[in-house]
């Protein structure tokens, strides 16, 4: 081919130069590169598919589609932690864009010019040249970033506990990548070189570094340039082929992932259906998850996003939501291909014969996953919000849970007696249900049973009955109801534990009891909309009773503050002193969305300061008390609600605003052990407003002594 | 080794006792029924000693019919089988007549060990493992906190003010249960499911060859007497209060 028809104005490159006779070889290679690929991506399909039960995981196409879009293509979750995210989104773009560049050439050379219509060429050309080099700076850049990460700068989530979680695959896709970038320059360097057009200009980098070869003769050159292009021919072929082979399957899994994700609302666990016939509860081994939950882990990527925010990990547990996907992942890698073979065995002998299944030689739940770091997690969200994968740790650790709970009823004593006083008394405490209602004695606040006529009910929930802290919360709620008239009313003692704590325990048969009694009286009454003051009953009365037949709107009591403040109905005059900081409950924030509202009411309050802390919003710090954690005893590492209160005294707050009781008890109690309770106080939302209302005079805490008149 | 195990039902120990106006008895309206705390430990006990040497664990209880609930709670922890005394005569009956039922029920099958609970909470006599073992002319280990089985004898551990007797007992034996003997399991999901199923015969005090004749009787039940209000004693110095309170206990509440 001739340079020569290359002039101003129809700039472009001859494509494959210095490659005769290459054809036959390229395709033999490329074919056995795709067969490496297609073999090995067979047997991970017969992996994915050999173990778990059914799930339903493609419909409502049209949102698959756009979680797809959204968070594979696009990339939004990755780009939610900002400088792993630019990374990786260097990488990803700048690869993609080179591969539709390749494409092109490949048309080009296929398509293009044998039909007589070639199209690199002119101002396309160059715009297309220019392009490319940016996106393979783009790449080397990523890869760079990478590396760095990676080996020198080692950020603690790139790893456990101090010790990095390398493997060796992370560098062999480092260098790959940069090595096919690297090559492609080279090549294109000496190229120019050779061919010395003046507008590869715009091949910027190429241009640069075609001056390193000014002393090279053009045979040299031309001998060099071969063996640069085979090389990068092979690293790129090898890259497709290492694909299933090596974390690179996460091109392949991490989207599915994101198309597969959960579209139920957040944090929902699967009921279980059958108590009466079934032998085993819960996932006691990886047969026992559906395959969509076994699928998750070969979508990880190791990133540690999930790890960089969990409060079980940060507070020096055992637990680490990488950690605990990672060695599913390394016990599924161990078990699919027997159980691959067994089925593939049991499908070649008699029809009709059940397959033989390899046993499993070592318990899920105690040995994959060490119990300690089971029951560490708080089930705060953190690593399912901000898993760059889509990964959902929280229901595989309460199916766990359930298997230790429910099948084999080995679990923290406290714990059990905790469950123990929900059966008797319906609270984790098992104060006598009978005094449930005793906190509205004196508000006039009527049951159901005396006025079932009434637009909320107010679910008061356990700690709001029985906790002295949260009564305290539904006195001052119940007052603002009243101030601004709405119309309510309490289930009394007819009300019974919302099974939250019950049911993230792993203890589905008592939770089920539990939520079905409430169901039962609520619609007895022909409840339709309620209010919660706290959390976990709001999330559970809104995402979990539905699955028993309680459909109600539910509402958590800042939606209603903030409406009524929205509203006039009440006015919050009195300035309050001190320094303010809310704290986002787990089961409000991630859980429900719910950021605005409180803040707004904070922001109504005179004289209102108001300092946020570093973890806030989704990436809030959990109190600790969620999962069931807040009946049981802490005694890894440090503890949690400490830490949240320290976040707080950093920002020097004196007040932390809460709007969870469960939150109120931890920081109230954090608060204590750093000996600041002269200084620093916790209260609930409720009671800042109604202490802004200002129509109840303080009382100071009663003087025994003081002189009677 | 078959053991047997007496449960009572009796109230939560949370529940809101109501005296009835007429003094018969309690009000057992709204009141939750467990399982007699110190039986749990008789019940997980012998669960321990099944899992170690077999045989089978016999739940045995008086009660009307909400004391199926009881046993059954026994059951879903592992036990074999129950047996339920229930008999309108029996209903409140002293603890001789209880002790004489649950003899006749125990003579009929085979028994090594028979725990109980060292009282019952309701009433908290603490009679009648120890009747019990009269009647069946066996010997009794009372307060129990530890249980090791030796051959044909058992050594229990029993703890007295500031020490501890090791006694030995000859098989078969009654065990009365105290807090520290072990912690009760929490029943687990199929063990629940399983309960549903195990066998429970009722029997009456005719069909046990038993007849009710009270020896004592509860005359009426008073709730206790309303508690006086606390005194808070004020002052400035810690010696004037100091004062103050030794003269209130000497004058007023005559303790000292
Ligand atoms: C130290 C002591 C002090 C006493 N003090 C008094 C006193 O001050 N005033 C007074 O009036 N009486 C007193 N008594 C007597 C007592 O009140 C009566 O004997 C009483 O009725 C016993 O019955 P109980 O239900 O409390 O059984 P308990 O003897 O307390 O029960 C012990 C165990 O026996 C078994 N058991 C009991 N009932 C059943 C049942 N229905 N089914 C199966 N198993 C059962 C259970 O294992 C239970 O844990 C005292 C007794 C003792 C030993
Ligand atoms: S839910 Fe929270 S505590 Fe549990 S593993 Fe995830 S981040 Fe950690
Ligand atoms: S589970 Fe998700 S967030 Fe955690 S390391 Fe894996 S991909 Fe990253």
């Amino acid at each position: 081919m001739e340079l020569s028809k290359f002039s101003v104005g129809n700039e472009g490159r001859e494509v494959f130069w210095n490659a005769e006779n290459f054809e036959g070889l390229l395709f033999a290679f490329t074919a056995i590169a795709m067969a490496i690929f297609a073999y090995g991506i067979y047997r991970r399909w017969q992996m994915w598919t050999a173990i778990g039960k059914p799930e339903v995981r493609n419909d409502q196409i049209k949102e698959r589609i756009k979680l797809l879009l959204k968070n594979g293509l696009f990339q939004i979750k990755t780009f939610r932690d900002i400088y792993p995210g630019i990374m990786h989104g260097l990488i990803f773009f700048g690869f993609i864009g080179l591969m539709f560049g390749a494409a092109f050439d490949a048309t080009e050379f296929h398509v293009g010019e044998p039909y007589g219509f070639p199209f690199l060429i002119g101002k396309f050309y160059l715009v297309f040249s220019f392009l490319m080099e940016v996106l393979g700076l783009f790449v080397l850049a990523g890869v760079f970033m990478a590396l760095d990460r990676r080996y020198i700068t080692k950020p603690e989530r790139l790893g456990y506990k101090g010790e990095p979680d390398n493997t060796p695959d992370d560098a062999i896709v480092l260098l790959l990548l940069g090595g096919i970038i690297l090559t492609g320059f080279v090549i294109e360097a000496l190229r120019i070189h050779v061919t010395n057009p003046p507008w590869e200009v715009w091949s910027f980098v190429g241009y640069t570094l075609a001056k390193a070869f000014a002393g090279v003769d053009n045979n040299t050159a031309r001998i060099i340039h071969k063996v640069m292009w085979w090389t990068h021919t092979f690293m790129a072929l090898g890259f497709i082929a290492y694909i299933p082979y090596s974390r690179l399957v996460h091109m392949i899994t991490t989207p599915a992932n994101h198309f597969m994700a959960s579209l139920k609302p957040v944090g929902n666990i699967e009921p279980i259906r059958d108590f009466e016939t079934a032998e085993s509860f819960g996932a006691g081994q990886l047969e026992d998850f559906t395959w969509k939950q076994v699928f998750d882990s070969d979508a990880c990527t190791r990133c540690g996003r999930c790890q960089d925010g969990c409060p079980a990990y940060l507070s020096g547990k055992a637990l680490s939501p990488k950690k605990v996907v990672q060695d599913l992942k390394t016990y599924w890698l161990e078990r699919a291909p027997l159980i691959a073979a067994a089925k593939k065995a049991a499908g070649k002998a008699a029809e009709g014969a059940a397959p033989e299944m390899p046993a499993a030689t070592k318990a899920m739940v105690g040995e994959v996953i060490d119990l300690h770091e089971l029951w560490a997690c708080t089930n705060c969200m953190y690593c399912m919000e901000h898993c760059s994968s889509s990964i959902e740790h929280v229901p595989k650790i309460v199916n766990m849970r359930q298997y230790k709970v429910l099948t084999e009823a080995d679990f923290a004593p406290e714990l059990q007696l905790t469950y123990r006083n929900m059966e008797n008394n319906s609270n984790p405490w098992g104060v006598g249900s009978h005094l449930r209602a005793d906190w509205a004695k004196e508000l006039g606040v009527k049951t159901l049973a005396e006025d079932p006529n009434v637009e909320y009910l107010f679910y008061v929930g356990c700690s709001g009955s029985f906790d002295e802290r949260g009564k305290k919360v539904s006195v001052a709620f119940a007052k603002i109801l009243q101030t601004a008239g709405v119309s309510f009313g309490i289930l009394g003692t007819e009300e019974g534990c919302c099974g939250d704590s019950a049911m993230r325990g792993g203890n589905e048969y008592l939770s089920q009891t539990l939520m079905q009694t409430n169901i039962e009286v609520m619609n007895g009454y022909g409840v339709k909309k309620i209010i919660c003051t706290c959390p976990h009953g709001y999330n559970t009365l809104k995402k979990d009773y539905p699955h028993f037949g309680g459909n109600y709107e539910v509402y958590h009591h800042t939606e209603i503050i903030a409406n009524l403040i929205a509203a006039g109905k009440i006015s919050l005059k009195k300035p309050v002193d001190g320094m303010f900081t809310y704290h986002d409950s787990c089961f409000l924030g991630r859980y429900n969305n719910i950021y605005d509202q409180p803040r707004k009411i904070l922001a109504a309050v005179p004289g209102m300061k108001l300092a946020e802390m570093d973890r806030k919003l989704d990436k809030s710090f959990c109190c600790g008390a969620g999962g069931a954690r807040m009946w049981m005893e802490e005694h890894d590492g440090e503890r949690i609600n400490n830490m949240r209160t320290d976040q707080a005294i950093d920002v020097n707050a004196t007040n932390i605003a809460v709007a969870c009781p469960f939150c109120l008890t931890m920081l109230t109690d954090g608060i204590k052990a750093r000996e600041k309770e002269e200084k620093m106080a916790s209260l609930d939302i409720a009671e800042v407003v109604w202490r802004a209302m200002g129509l109840e005079e303080e009382k100071p805490s009663a003087d025994v002594c003081a002189p009677t008149e | 080794m078959n053991i047997v195990a007496c449960v009572k039902q009796v109230p939560d120990t949370e529940a809101a006792i109501k005296v009835k106006p007429d003094g018969s008895g309690i009000e057992e309206a709204g009141i939750k029924w467990v399982m007699n705390p110190y039986d749990e430990f008789g019940v997980e006990e012998a669960l321990k000693l099944k899992e170690k040497f077999g045989g089978d664990v016999t739940i045995v209880s008086v009660g009307p019919a909400r004391a199926l609930e009881t046993i059954r709670t026994a059951l879903a922890m592992g036990a074999d089988k129950g047996i339920h005394i229930n008999d309108p005569a029996l209903e409140g009956a002293d603890a001789y007549n209880i002790a004489a039922a649950l003899a006749a029920a125990i003579k009929g099958i085979p028994h090594d060990i028979i725990f109980c609970g060292q009282r019952a909470i309701d009433d908290d006599a603490g009679q009648v493992g120890s009747v019990l073992a009269e009647f069946l002319g066996i010997p009794q280990v009372t307060f129990v906190t530890k249980l090791d089985v030796e051959g044909a004898s058992i050594k229990v551990i029993r703890p007295i003010e500031g020490a501890q007797l090791l006694i030995q007992s000859s098989l078969p034996c009654v065990v009365t249960a105290q807090k520290g003997l072990n912690e009760p399991r929490y029943a687990s999901l199929p063990g629940i499911m399983k309960a549903k199923k195990k066998p429970v015969d009722v029997k009456d005090a005719a069909g046990l060859g038993v007849t009710v004749a009270p020896k004592a009787k509860i005359a009426k039940t008073l709730p206790p007497p309303a508690r006086p209000p606390g005194k808070i004693i004020c002052g400035e110095e810690p010696a004037e209060k100091a004062r103050e309170l030794a003269k209130l206990l000497r004058e007023e509440a005559k303790v000292i």
